[in-house]
């Protein structure tokens, strides 16, 4: 029943998301909110929420194939394909925030290796082709060397991707509140807690026929990598913003009041710390509530729509103090302003991009990967 | 012409504005102009389009353009801002040269502050580094320019400039909402027209379409390049009323803004970041 309700809000959501690619694409980003101020929104945002989810997915699928948890045994291909659903979906949100996404082939061919972004782009296509090797090898030769040889290279990667998105940000020595040394360690956790939130979900809502120890032992696991995660991550929130305002910088201050009390604050204390966070480690540190599947499922979700906020609340707050003093009054026009609501076009693009994500991890779990499996041992 | 003895005393007693207020002394006639001022030798405006024709006699990689901004002979008037749209012929949302305004202190001691701020031209340039295809460079002369065709809208430069110096173009157009009377010599299309006729980086681009360059890029001051290149000086520099902004080659030791930028009271902005701009402001 989950699951067909699963498939009708993906099914919804990509419906819904094709009218706003459609006038992204054919109308261009003059109805998308972000601007020349905050000029990162919210596609920005998913870009490093869902390539955050392909790397933590990645280095859980690690624990199948290189570290032979007992737990994570057999689960490793249903995340590599996560990994491979959710990192396409997280460049087509980027993809989408590009003013001449056609050019996206300059990248590779005409790149700029100062620039952290090319590197990044390389390093994520180099990430893809690595997910896609790594999933060939799981379906035809898991057990042998060059699976092993190929994880090692992708684990290494995935860590490497996850916090190149933190230095991404943190490499603008303008933006006080991106500024931070931490920031590129951080996202290698906010990525293991996404992919451990993401399996949470996966195994909770759509793998009843696993056998049911393993399933609990598994479900429970993952609840004590989450409060560990959790653990991690409210540390390190708590670090960046007291640290930040004992420091009393005047961009960091403006940054941290407006997570904390501006226009959003619901985002960051409702979504981000309550729903994301407060209820899934009540709920995931008692035992029995964390073996229950739809518990279990439910408590990913939330921790999902967490995640997704955080990235939101780490892109734009940097972004909402004036460079110059005076610089919102100095000239008046679209797009010249520091306040930043997505608009329902920008709304719709996420939606199709996180429709595309729901139903081509179930599909690919329902019938690709068994079909592969199938083709693969056929042809043996 | 005056006399060092009349300088000095002008220089110690009163401002140049009040210089007419102030009584003689002992006989002595007081003029407002001091004999080493530079602005006060000739309309600033010739001289420095007489240095913009010698600096442009040297190779490009000789030239060293700088800006420099007096902050205390500008009025506020936004004239340069205006200047650069016109000559730019800037959509809505975008702009090179606003000039920040502060109000300063309590009543009654109230004052207004101006800071026009163009791009910086920075020598260590955020925005240039962080370009994914190298859109956004150094030409010859120092002088951080956009290749509207390579650019891919990313906005990392955006991000990157600590001086907000980059705005993206949205695809606005003034004339967009104005009514067409066929036939006429009013209306959206001769509007349109005007607006379409952009010589940025001596490209005469047509803003044909909503995904045509430059519509989709970050665009940004590069000091008026295509007017240099035909030995103009750069519109904010001639439109200033006050003669707050100055221009040239800090290579040419002779030239104004050499005079300038080598003196105490100059500062460049946010100078901790080690951006080293080209863009000077005196205070």
């Amino acid at each position: 029943m989950i699951k067909k309700i699963t498939y009708a809000v993906g099914a919804m959501a990509l419906l819904f998301g094709l009218w706003g690619v459609y006038i992204r694409l054919f109308q261009g980003e003059q109805s998308a909110n972000y601007g020349s101020y905050i000029g990162w929104g919210l596609w920005v945002a998913m870009y490093l929420f869902l390539a955050g989810l392909a790397a933590g997915a990645y280095m859980l699928a690690t624990l199948d194939y290189l570290f032979n948890v007992p737990q994570f045994k057999g689960m490793g291909k249903t995340m590599l394909w996560a990994a491979l659903v959710t990192l396409p979906a997280g460049l087509a949100s980027i993809g989408m925030d590009l003013g001449h996404m056609e050019r996206i082939w300059k990248v590779y061919l005409e790149p700029n290796f100062t620039s952290f972004l090319a590197l990044m782009v390389w390093g994520y296509t180099i990430f893809l082709i690595l997910i896609l090797i790594s999933l060939y090898l799981a379906l035809t030769q898991p057990d042998k060397k060059p699976m092993k040889i190929v994880m090692w290279i992708g684990f290494v990667v995935s860590i490497l991707v996850a916090g190149g998105v933190g230095f991404l940000l943190g490499g603008n020595a303008s933006r006080l509140f991106w500024h931070v040394g931490l920031l590129p360690v951080q996202f290698p956790v906010f990525a293991i807690a996404s992919g451990a939130a993401l399996m949470l979900l996966i195994v909770g809502w759509f793998m009843p026929a696993l056998e049911e120890k393993q399933r609990g032992d598994l479900l429970w696991l993952l609840a004590i990598i989450t409060i560990a995660t959790s653990v991690a991550k409210l540390y390190f929130l708590f670090a960046d913003l007291t640290q930040s305002l004992y420091g009393g910088a005047t961009d960091n201050v403006i940054a941290i009041q407006y997570m904390l009390t501006g226009p959003h604050a619901f985002m960051f204390w409702g979504v981000q710390i309550v729903l994301g966070l407060v209820i899934p480690v009540f709920v995931l540190a008692q035992p029995k509530l964390a073996k229950n599947g739809f518990v279990a499922g439910l408590m990913g979700l939330f921790l999902m729509i967490g995640y997704a906020a955080a990235r939101i609340l780490i892109v734009v707050p940097g972004q909402v103090a004036e460079m110059m003093p005076g610089q919102a009054e100095a000239f008046h026009g679209p797009k010249l302003t520091l306040a930043y609501t997505p608009s329902l076009m920008e709304w719709s693009v996420t939606s199709a991009v996180m429709g595309f994500a729901i139903l081509g991890i179930l599909i690919g779990m329902d019938y690709l990967l068994g079909y592969l499996a199938r083709f693969t041992e056929a042809k043996k | 012409m005056s006399n060092p003895n009349e300088a000095t005393l002008i220089e110690k007693y009163a401002s140049e504005v009040f210089a007419g207020l102030v009584a003689p002394l002992d006989g002595v006639e007081i003029s407002a102009l001091a004999v080493d001022d530079p602005l006060a030798k000739e309309d600033v405006l010739m001289r420095m389009n007489a240095e913009l024709k010698r600096a442009l006699e040297k190779s490009a990689s000789e030239r060293h353009w700088v800006m420099v901004i007096d902050l205390r002979h500008c009025v506020g008037c936004h004239a340069c801002t205006v200047a650069c749209i016109a000559e730019n012929k800037l959509p809505p949302g975008v702009v090179y040269r606003p000039v920040m305004t502060e109000e300063v202190g309590t009543y009654p001691n109230v004052t207004m502050k101006f800071l026009p701020r163009p791009c910086m031209q920075c020598e260590n340039s955020p925005c240039t580094e962080v370009c994914p295809v190298t859109a956004t460079y150094h030409n010859e002369e120092g002088v951080v320019v956009v290749d509207y065709d390579q650019c891919i809208g990313c906005r990392a430069c955006m991000a990157a400039c600590p001086y907000g110096a980059r705005t993206f173009d949205f695809g606005y157009n003034y004339a967009e909402q104005l009514p067409v009377f066929d036939g006429a010599v009013i209306g959206g299309k001769t509007a349109a027209g005007y607006e379409h006729a952009s010589q940025e980086y001596g490209e005469a681009r047509k803003r044909s379409g909503r995904h045509e360059s430059p519509v989709g890029n970050v665009r940004k001051c590069h000091f008026c390049l295509h007017r240099i290149k035909d030995g103009m000086l750069p519109a904010c520099t001639t439109t200033c009323i006050g003669r707050a902004t100055y221009f040239g080659d800090a290579n040419d030791p002779d030239s104004l803004v050499t005079e300038l930028i080598n003196k105490p009271n100059v500062i460049r902005l946010k100078e901790e970041l080690g951006t080293e701009p080209r863009v000077y402001y005196v205070v």
